[in-house]
């Protein structure tokens, strides 16, 4: 199992383990075959879901305590979220060393409609892999930023069914939506 | 049947988890509503937000179980007092009016979360608005809850029908204006209740308006709800004219907003 290191250790404002998160994201990079150490920081002063890359390598990622929180209990851990949120980023770095991500804008760079063609394909591919779901909500996610159309569902629908799209096919997936 | 259901024991089946008051204010992260959080910077909730789809789905979800809170409140109403004693018959048909258009929201909503991808109980449910439902005067029952609560839910059904244009999305747009007309008329219902059944007791009609001031100014948390561009729900003049709002009324809700606003951490 990859090195886990959680920052804070412990927390004053959610009920959260840090042990227990370090389980979660190490089993999501184990079953991602993610095997390097992994670095995370929780910003437990923010309810919101709020999460980004630092570092590709060394793997560094930083999050709101609110992406790690189960919605129905406010301020407690949330195991399902937790898996979705890490695998998202997890999935991303994976796309950027790949090879097949080399003409991608900068997470700063991309566009909403951008991040949220791609973020469909990382869940897609997750959800697969039995780590996060909840297609519909992601559907919803991409409607908002590419119409509320057949094209955009259809354009949905292969973006999530693929395996292995590079950033050249997501663009056009979804240029094309937004141009139809 | 037993008169005044406490809130404690609203049937839900175990998709539903509740929230109380202190639970929810205790919170040292700053307490949730509108779909956001009182320690998020204020912006007007619209889909450019990054996260303004999620918010949308967890004001939805908040709109949802309002609805069945509404539904069990109007409910009451109709049973927990005695025509002639208490109340007249006529309120007790608007009360069963309102039961049947609330029932049509829920059932609405229900449709609206499967179109935006949200599990029935996805979110913790608050009790606030049940628990103005269960005041055991009517004339303070009424104005907690259709003054202040249904008028917030004016703000908020015109705050998503806006997110739905913007959206180009033609479900939620049409579904929040037909539910905001219904909003509209409840608060109106309050409206002409409390003036009719105070009209000679001005000491009850003060009471009533300060169980409203008491109950929007729970949801005035750093003027969350208010008129400045970036409130994240827009206080809604007009219709709150047609629910029988006084411009003093509106001006004095937009005011707690603003005071709200002031006072809240930077």
């Amino acid at each position: 199992m990859p090195e886990v290191s959680v920052t804070p250790e412990s927390f004053e404002m959610v009920f959260y383990d840090a042990a227990v998160i370090g389980e979660v994201v190490a089993e999501v990079a184990e079953r991602l075959g993610l095997e390097e150490a992994i670095g995370l920081e929780i910003d437990e002063q923010s309810p919101l879901g709020r999460s980004k890359i630092v570092s590709y390598d060394p793997i560094q990622l930083w999050v709101d305590g609110g992406a790690l929180e189960n919605t129905q209990r406010p301020r407690q851990f949330g195991k399902a979220r937790s898996r979705d949120t890490i695998g998202r980023l997890l999935i991303r770095i994976m796309d950027r060393r790949s090879g097949r991500f080399d003409d991608a804008p900068t997470d700063e760079e991309l566009e909403l409609s951008q991040f949220s063609a791609w973020d469909v394909h990382c869940v897609g591919r997750l959800e697969r892999l039995g780590i996060g779901g909840q297609q519909k909500r992601r559907q919803y996610q991409f409607r908002n930023r590419h119409g509320f159309t057949d094209v955009a569902d259809e354009a949905f629908n292969q973006l999530w069914d693929s395996s292995e799209l590079s950033w050249t096919e997501i663009e056009r997936i979804s240029e094309e939506c937004r141009s139809s | 049947m037993r008169k005044i259901f406490p809130a404690e024991e609203l049937a839900r089946d175990a998709r539903f988890i509740r929230q109380t008051n202190e639970q929810r204010l205790s919170d040292p992260r700053g307490a949730r509503v509108g779909g956001g959080n009182t320690s998020e910077q204020l912006a007007k909730l619209t889909p450019e937000l990054a996260n303004g789809p999620d918010r949308a789905r967890a004001l939805m979800h908040g709109i949802f179980v309002g609805e069945i809170q509404a539904l069990e409140g109007a409910g009451r109403t109709c049973w927990d007092f005695e025509v002639g004693e208490d109340v007249p018959f006529e309120l007790k048909l608007d009360m069963a009016r309102q039961c049947w258009d609330e029932a049509r929201h829920c059932e609405i909503s229900v449709s609206l979360a499967d179109h935006m991808g949200t599990e029935l109980g996805e979110f913790a449910e608050n009790g606030l608005l049940y628990e103005a439902a269960c005041n055991p005067d009517p004339v303070l029952r009424l104005t907690g809850v259709n003054r202040a609560l249904e008028g917030l839910a004016i703000d908020v059904f015109n705050t998503m029908k806006e997110f739905g244009n913007l959206a180009g999305d033609p479900v939620l747009e049409f579904c929040e204006d037909w539910m905001l007309a219904d909003e509209v008329t409840h608060v109106k219902m309050g409206s002409d209740w409390l003036r009719r059944l105070t009209e000679n007791d001005k000491e009850r009609l003060d009471k009533a308006l300060e169980f409203q001031k008491v109950v929007d100014r729970l949801f005035s948390f750093n003027g969350f709800r208010g008129e400045d561009d970036d409130s994240p729900i827009q206080l809604t003049r007009r219709f709150r004219e047609l629910a029988g709002f006084s411009d003093d009324e509106i001006d004095e809700i937009a005011d707690m907003s603003r005071e709200a606003r002031a006072e809240a951490p930077s």
